[in-house]
């Protein structure tokens, strides 16, 4: 059966059954090339797709998914579905959708020949070589993704849309006498053609080559200059808290404060998933809710959580189209492209400029907000960068970090984990550090 | 779950390509998750995923293909993508006009759950997530609580080139528990989540009523802690999962993955000294019914026992099918993947410090001051430096040897290669615990483990 055909045998099924049903189906595309010592170390080509089921039996939800599409697993995820909603302790609906339009947001943006995404990568993992300090390259490549989503339901709602993502990176070891760094870095675009090898290579050998010769830093409170994928890093964490859905689980430390001031006011953080060139845009959630752009905090106070349906009846307020949900997952909210706004008061002065958090995952806890986290970093004095320090990690809670920025640089810089986060650099009046 | 006639076809096709070696891997998995809040069942999915990769060398290059259209012509055309991808559709070379025979080894059933799933309802389950939550609620601070179970059965098959054709059923069951506890403004958590290459017999091994307590008392401990100091000194670091510190900052340093690039600070160092002579480190595929056990690997291999350091000295690395080609390290059966998208790497299974010959007293009690990490929780590495860093999810100050108030926000950073120098005592208390790993195969199920082990120094990161 193709995915058409599961859709379509899903909602008869659900509709015999006397279920209202909800299906997403996913269909995505897969080009990676890795290169490494100047050949093609690994060359990956792929295709994958799957289809979400969510039903609604006496107003409770349940879910299932299936990437087999016989007759049997479509009847098998039906079944499974409605066992797991007729447990389910908590109402919820499917809600009333509409006609959605079919989109596309990538057009010919990755339809480049093979050999020259080949020779991309090829070129960058070389280009990496291209400092006498280069210890070893684990490995240049190019990867694009195409994916086309569609949603329909029993109660009306049809719509779909193609997007993609095309990126180029690399990851190398890099000495000066003892000292060594591992660096890597990935660049995204919307178009093959807006990527370029040699200027990445060049970034990436840059951003490592920097790091090498690191002093320890004292233990101390500084000042903090944190780049724009540093930032990025913690509004992944952040966004976690942003999520209504969080909120609701009593996971968010935002509960109860919708109007307050919970950061400077140099601080205004969007989310728009209608951005022309948005790495992460898209025309509608993941429930059919078409998108629009939202203000999450604007000028230190915060605005809105970020809402699905089901949030937003929950906290009585505006459903912002954040409904977010892989074939594979349960309905949940995610942002898009959540950025914070350029505002261009930054002067570097005296402080550390930190350009990477490490291990977020763990060192971050989005519930209470606290995070210690190691990071690599540059010492900077009279606005100029003296030299570099490791081993130190930084602490605070990043609530408080957010009323502690002073000042926020004039230069978006995008960093993608599973939404995109994008920051310009951000000036904190004083972190912790911990070192030497 | 495919026809030997079906794979050989396929496999001699990529040998007619050209290919030295090919691989299919195909992948059944049942995956259930359910999730209680507030007394009562949130969420609940099911899901089934499907689908082949398939993997050709030509030398060391590598092409890699997976697809869900499991048929003869959707597996062919993967195949020829591949094959085109590769320059090489269209060619014939001599190797693949033989037969080919496979040798078909039998799972023994070293995992085998002993209650399975068809045994018990669903709401047998949500009884047990239940026991869970309320066995948290022990003070009225415990705000929040979320438990969950995940029950995972795969079935995989890999046949490849050389003849080797198998399969084997795993089936694995996880019980989750976060508490989430409040007074004031300050909110902490506490996590506490077993889990075993075991069917329903998960809830006789761990009683959801005490894993809910154990999560909601690290909660309240962290309620109770001030923050951490920061700066050098001594740690004592927790039994079970404790040993993450060693995998993140050792293990990761002795997959072939980074040793073959030289990417490993550890990369051609076989029976030089590289750690403390207290220190022996194991990674064991085989331990019965563990989390990060198979009967066989994602290559087909059968898992083993490999000692990496032995008193001290490194014995061996982790080594999989590529990192073998690269490196001429015999195989260890370490090749893994988290599923049919992903082609396999060497990678951890359960790693673990074995154990020493001091009691966890005598450890404590020779530390002026310094931290015990009771419990960490994730963190990370860079192989090529082997700098990490990792939280710690439950500390205590250790001052006059004696464990004295609770601190929070720890972060315990460092290189891997001095801290595991620095390594002064070791414990008799070996236990593992699970986790699940990240790296370029994807996320794969692992434990890690270690008796209590005292570390000279460490720089701790907490407020200054």
């Amino acid at each position: 059966m193709t995915l058409e055909e599961a859709k379509r045998y899903l909602l008869r099924r659900a509709k015999e059954l006397g279920l209202e049903a909800e299906v997403l189906f996913q269909e995505e595309r897969e080009l990676s090339l890795r290169a490494r010592q100047g050949t093609l170390e690994e060359i990956k080509e792929a295709r994958q797709g799957g289809i979400g089921l969510r039903v609604q039996v006496q107003r409770r939800l349940g879910y299932a998914y299936t990437e087999e599409l016989s007759p049997e697993a479509l009847e098998w995820a039906l079944s499974e579905a409605r066992d797991n909603a007729l447990l389910a302790g908590k109402e919820g609906l499917i809600p009333p959708g509409q006609a959605l339009g079919s989109h596309d947001l990538i057009g010919e943006g990755l339809s480049a020949p093979l050999e020259a995404k080949k020779q991309s990568a090829l070129e960058l993992e070389r280009a990496l070589w291209e400092d006498s300090r280069t210890r070893s390259v684990l490995m240049g490549g190019y990867m694009e993704k195409e994916v086309r989503l569609a949603l329909a339901s029993t109660l009306g709602t049809e719509g779909a849309f193609r997007t993609g993502l095309a990126g180029m990176g690399g990851s190398l070891v890099m000495a000066d006498g003892p000292s060594l760094k591992q660096g890597w870095d990935f660049r995204l675009a919307k178009e093959f053609h807006a990527l370029d090898p040699s200027r990445t290579a060049l970034e990436i050998r840059e951003k490592t080559a920097r790091l090498l010769n690191a002093k320890p830093l004292p233990t101390g409170r500084y000042r903090a200059y944190l780049e724009p994928k540093a930032m990025a890093g913690l509004l992944l964490v952040l966004s976690r808290s942003l999520s209504a859905k969080s909120a609701l689980e009593g996971k968010s430390r935002l509960l109860n404060r919708l109007g307050e001031r919970i950061a400077s006011e140099w601080v205004t953080l969007v989310d728009d998933p209608t951005l022309e060139k948005g790495l992460v845009s898209r025309p509608f959630d993941a429930e059919g809710t078409p998108a629009r752009r939202t203000a999450v905090v604007e000028k230190g106070v915060f605005k809105t959580f970020l809402h699905n349906s089901e949030t937003a009846k929950a906290l009585g307020q505006e459903n912002t189209g954040h409904a977010f949900r892989t074939y594979r997952g349960v309905m949940d909210v995610a942002p898009t492209n959540l950025y914070l706004e350029p505002v261009g008061n930054l002067r570097l002065e005296k402080g550390v400029r930190i350009t990477e958090f490490m291990g977020l995952h763990a060192g971050a806890n989005p519930v209470s907000l606290d995070f210690s986290l190691q990071a690599l970093g540059l010492w900077v004095e009279e606005g100029e960068v003296r030299y570099a320090v490791e081993n130190f990690a930084v602490a605070g809670n990043l609530l408080e970090l957010l009323k502690a920025i002073e000042a926020v640089g004039d230069e978006l810089d995008w960093e993608v984990m599973g939404s995109a986060f994008g920051s310009p650099m951000v000036a904190v009046a004083e972190l912790s550090f911990a070192g030497a | 779950m495919l026809h030997p006639d079906v794979v050989a076809d396929l496999l001699k096709k990529a040998l007619k390509g050209g290919a030295d070696f090919g691989e299919i891997y195909v992948e059944r998995s049942k995956r259930r998750r359910m999730t209680v809040r507030f007394g009562r069942l949130d969420e609940a999915i099911s899901g089934l995923d499907y689908g082949a990769g398939l993997r050709l060398f030509f030398g060391t290059e590598v092409v890699y293909a997976y697809t869900n259209q499991l048929t003869r012509e959707g597996l062919q055309e993967a195949l020829e993508t591949l094959l085109r991808a590769k320059g090489a559709l269209g060619q014939v070379d001599e190797r693949g006009a033989g037969g080919l025979d496979f040798r078909k080894a039998s799972p023994k059933g070293l995992h085998t759950p002993r209650v399975p799933y068809g045994e018990k309802d669903k709401r047998f389950r949500l009884e047990r997530l239940l026991e869970a939550e309320a066995g948290a609620r022990i003070a009225p601070e415990i705000q929040q609580v979320e438990t969950s179970l995940q029950e995972w059965e795969q079935e995989v098959l890999i046949a490849n080139t050389e003849g080797t054709w198998a399969e084997e059923r795993r089936v694995r069951t996880r019980l989750l528990v976060l508490a989430v506890a409040q007074e004031g403004t300050e909110v902490q958590t506490g996590y506490a989540a077993p889990g075993k290459s075991v069917g329903l017999e998960l809830f006789d091994l761990y009683p959801p009523q005490e894993v809910g307590a154990k999560a909601a008392r690290q909660a309240l401990t962290n309620l109770r802690a001030k923050p951490a100091p920061a700066g050098t000194m001594p740690v004592v670091v927790g039994n079970a999962f404790g040993g993450v510190i060693f995998h993140e900052a050792l293990g990761h340093l002795l997959e072939t993955t980074s040793v073959a690039k030289k990417a490993s600070v550890l990369a051609d160092r076989l029976g030089e000294v590289v750690a403390s002579p207290v220190v022996t480190y194991v990674d064991d595929g085989t331990l019965p019914h563990a989390w990060g056990s198979t009967e066989v690997d994602d290559e087909g291999r059968p898992t083993e026992r490999t000692v990496l350091i032995e008193k001290g000295v490194l014995k061996s690395y982790m080594v999989d099918r590529l990192g073998h080609l690269l490196t001429g390290y015999p195989l260890t059966g370490s090749g893994r993947r988290q599923d049919y998208t992903l082609a396999p790497t060497s990678r951890m299974r359960n790693t673990f410090i074995a154990p020493g010959d001091k009691e966890v007293e005598e450890l404590i009690a020779s530390v002026e001051f310094g931290l015990y990490a009771k419990d960490l929780g994730g963190g990370q590495v860079k192989p090529g430096s082997g700098e990490y860093n990792f939280a710690v999810q439950e500390g205590y100050i250790i001052r006059h040897g004696r464990l004295e108030e609770p601190v929070r926000g720890a972060m315990l950073v460092g290189k891997g290669p001095d801290t595991i120098k620095k390594v002064a005592a070791v414990a008799k208390d070996w236990e593992n615990a699970p986790g699940m790993c990240g790296s370029l195969s994807g996320m794969v199920p692992v434990e890690v483990g270690q008796p209590h082990v005292l570390v000279s120094e460490i720089v701790v990161g907490g407020r200054a």
